[in-house]
């Protein structure tokens, strides 16, 4: 059976969205475009959708990716022809193609997130930034304590960046570029390094006001990244 | 909203509430009125219908409630009585014509246009004076475009009227987050607590060719995977097997499943259960309403014990091994060995369980709420219980409902205490309500933020006294505050009714058998429509 794996966007208009409200919205988009998907068998049936990754509310996305299990294969212009005219505000289709055969779920092979945050300065002096940003880039270890409904979690930070943090200064406010590993034990959500930033390094901005975009997620094997449907 | 000056706003257009020519409310229970205040108060509009001009949106209400809309008389500029789907067209036009010849003579210009249009009732245009005992002396018109009674508006045939086929779909979860197929309105059973039953009267049935194209058509639009079969009584639709069965044939392909929100007692409906369930399985629930024979045979609720016995048992041969039990306390001659009999029927489904399966393992819930006289009832000169009375026969069927099998679920008294109050309330409630939601009440249908205190301050502060309103018998010949609001049923047939449920007389169904005489199909000029009789 053949699968569609689609390259999607989260959009500003959807962004206080939560996951499974966005794979609400795809699934019934997929059933208004009349794309022959698979169900799954029992008293239940779901359709068999699988994402890359979850998004957190208040997160977009010009990156996501969604594998779609078909009964049968619709011509691809056609399927992104009809999916794109069922989709609400928010999701643009931006690649696709099909799949043959058994392959992974995405949420196994898809190990590197990289993220855009923006967030307002609360001092004039780049400097201040400047030198925080380092100080963090150049640390051996960050400890950021996680707390859940289950209790508190001590996480270390550094062993989940795989790239030093950039930066890019903008009007008022800073552009802060991540690169955050996901791996098989965990992985750490780019407001939480924000969180830590300030919390341990004085990084001057309004946390309450930051925006998150994530920019990309990959396969990586260090030296080499590509997207789930440029595999 | 109010911290970040955010005024509400449309969640479709992001435009703010105010700079619309109409807002509508669909008032479909009673504890839902300070949420109502408290929305045009977020959207900027004032609340008093009397300190909104013609450059204030026309506040209109529809739904249920609006057959006694005397509660949130002060609020709304008008109230609609009966179904939207043509009233609202009338009115559309009458306000555009209005705005397009420069709001001529102002406010009080376009609620007398709208005055003049079928079922549209504009409290401010009538006056209520008092007897000194407090009940209502007079309800009159001060303005000759208001006629003296409001008759509700209905659709003729349901059949030819246009639908919604694309409804918003929105992106959170809402209740009813699916299709809903309205398969026709109307009940005719005649329930004598039911108010929906008497308000949307007659019965009129859409052709099962509609249904299934209009069914098409959503799933099309709308990307839903559940469809709904809706009506107040499901069941009873005269097509129904068929139906069912051709939804399933054309839509399982994709993965949408049928379902039916309730169900009649009896086997028929449990064979229907078990075939829409081959899709998405969920539990069974039935609706005696009353714990014993009597007491049904009072309420008129068609039901006997043999009937859920043979609905349980096909239940459980057909796999199902949890039922949820709904009924109501409270209701006109109960005595305590009725409220037990509500215990003796959920024992009684255990043991049809054991009997049939040869172990136990049934889960029974019973849900008992707080019965609420309603307005345009053979029950509405019926007193309420009060609260202490509901709280000792909800202690007395606790007492006796201990198994681990059985889950006992009950409704808070004093929350339907405040239901009853402004169920049968008159306009001079309106003040309370205000006091009640400047003093912080919100969700009071939600018992997480009911706050009673709050309510029964301001029902003092205005020196006003809920259990004149909730818990009084009222006299046959005593002027209701909704008696210029008809739904085409008498008050004549109303009284006939609550005397025959006193008497323990049973009603039958129109539908198919004698007109019990309500009034309605002559004085609206409607009828019934039965395909299935008339196939």
């Amino acid at each position: 059976m053949a699968k569609l794996r689609l390259e999607i966007t989260k959009g500003e208009e959807i962004r206080y969205i939560s996951h499974l409200d966005y794979a609400s919205a795809m699934e019934r988009a997929i059933i208004r475009a009349k794309i022959p998907v698979a169900y799954s068998e029992g008293f239940n049936p779901h359709m068999k959708l699988s994402f890359a990754s979850a998004l957190a509310v208040g997160v977009t996305s010009q990156a996501e990716y969604v594998d779609i299990e078909c009964k049968e294969e619709v011509d691809l212009s056609q399927a992104i022809k009809r999916l794109t005219a069922a989709l609400p505000l928010g999701i643009l289709i931006k690649g696709a193609k099909y799949i043959q055969g058994n392959v992974p779920a995405l949420m196994a092979i898809v190990n590197l997130a990289t993220y855009d945050v923006t967030v307002p300065l609360l001092a004039e002096d780049i400097g201040i930034i400047e030198d925080s940003i380092r100080w963090f880039n150049e640390a051996e270890t960050v400890s950021y304590v996680r707390e859940s409904p289950k209790g508190k979690k001590e996480i270390e930070v550094k062993q989940y960046m795989a790239k030093a943090v950039k930066i890019v200064p903008l009007e008022k406010a800073v552009r802060l570029m991540l690169e955050i590993k996901i791996t098989p034990t965990g992985s750490i959500k780019p407001g939480e390094v924000v969180v830590a930033l300030v919390g341990m390094f004085d990084l001057p901005v309004d946390i309450d006001n930051l925006l998150i975009h994530r920019t990309g997620l990959y396969i990586s094997d260090g030296n080499v990244q590509v997207s789930p449907v440029e595999l | 909203m109010r911290e970040r000056n955010i005024p509400l706003y449309t969640l479709e257009s992001l435009k703010p509430v105010k700079e619309f020519d109409i807002v509508g409310f669909s008032l479909q229970y009673e504890m839902s009125y300070s949420n109502v205040l408290n929305m045009l108060d977020l959207a900027r509009i004032p609340l008093l219908t009397v300190e909104r001009d013609e450059n204030m949106p026309i506040i209109i209400g529809g739904g249920p409630c609006t057959f006694n809309g005397e509660p949130v008389a002060d609020f709304f500029d008008c109230l609609v009585l009966g179904e939207g789907e043509e009233v609202m067209e009338d009115i559309v036009a009458a306000v555009a014509a209005w705005k397009k010849l420069g709001k001529v003579d102002g406010k009080s210009g376009i609620l007398k246009k709208l005055a003049q249009i079928g079922g549209v009732y504009v409290p401010s245009l009538y006056d209520v004076t008092y007897h000194e005992d407090g009940t209502v002396a007079n309800v009159a018109p001060n303005s000759p475009e208001a006629p003296a009674v409001v008759t509700k508006r209905v659709v003729k045939d349901l059949n030819t009227v246009g639908y919604a086929t694309k409804p918003i779909v929105p992106f959170l979860d809402i209740v009813h987050d699916r299709i809903m197929l309205e398969l026709f309105r109307g009940c005719t059973r005649g329930c004598r607590f039911c108010q929906a039953g008497v308000l949307y009267r007659p019965v009129r049935e859409r052709r099962p060719e509609v249904l299934l194209k209009m069914a098409k058509e959503m799933v099309d639009s709308t990307g839903y995977n559940e469809i709904s079969l809706t009506s107040l009584s499901s069941a009873d639709y005269s097509c129904l097997p068929g139906l069912v069965d051709s939804l399933m044939d054309e839509l399982k392909e994709q993965g949408v499943s049928v379902s039916l929100p309730s169900l009649r007692i009896d086997s028929f409906s449990i064979d229907l259960a078990q075939k829409v369930q081959q899709v998405r399985k969920s539990g069974l629930t039935f609706a005696p309403e009353a714990g014993s024979q009597r007491l049904r045979d009072v309420i008129n609720k068609g039901v006997t014990q043999k009937n859920l016995e043979d609905a349980v048992t096909a239940a459980f041969q057909a796999g199902w091994s949890s039922v949820k039990l709904y009924f109501m306390m409270g209701l006109p001659t109960e005595t305590d060995e009725d409220v037990l009999g509500i215990a003796d029927l959920a024992y009684k489904v255990l043991d049809l369980y054991k009997e049939i399966k040869g172990r136990r393992g049934a889960k029974v819930t019973v849900s008992v709420s707080c019965f609420v006289p309603k307005p345009h009832t053979p029950f509405q000169w019926f007193g309420q219980n009060i609260a202490g009375e509901f709280e000792r026969k909800q202690q007395l069927l606790k007492a006796r409902l201990r198994d681990k099998n059985i889950t006992f679920n009950w409704h808070d008294a004093r929350t339907s205490f405040l239901e009853g109050a402004f169920a049968r309330g008159d306009r001079r409630l309106g003040q309370v309500l205000l006091k009640a939601w400047q003093n912080g009440a919100r969700f009071d249908g939600w018992s997480e933020y009911f706050k009673y205190d709050v309510w029964m301050d301001a029902f003092k502060t205005c020196g006003m006294d809920p259990y004149f309103y909730a818990t009084r018998d009222r006299n046959f010949d005593e002027i209701m505050p909704w008696d210029h609001l008809s739904s085409g049923a008498s008050k004549e047939f109303l009284q006939r009714e609550y005397e025959q449920a006193v008497t323990e007389q049973l009603t039958s169904d129109c539908r198919r058998e004698n007109c019990s005489a309500c009034g309605v199909c002559p004085g609206l000029g409607v009828e019934v429509l039965d395909w299935g009789n008339k196939a």
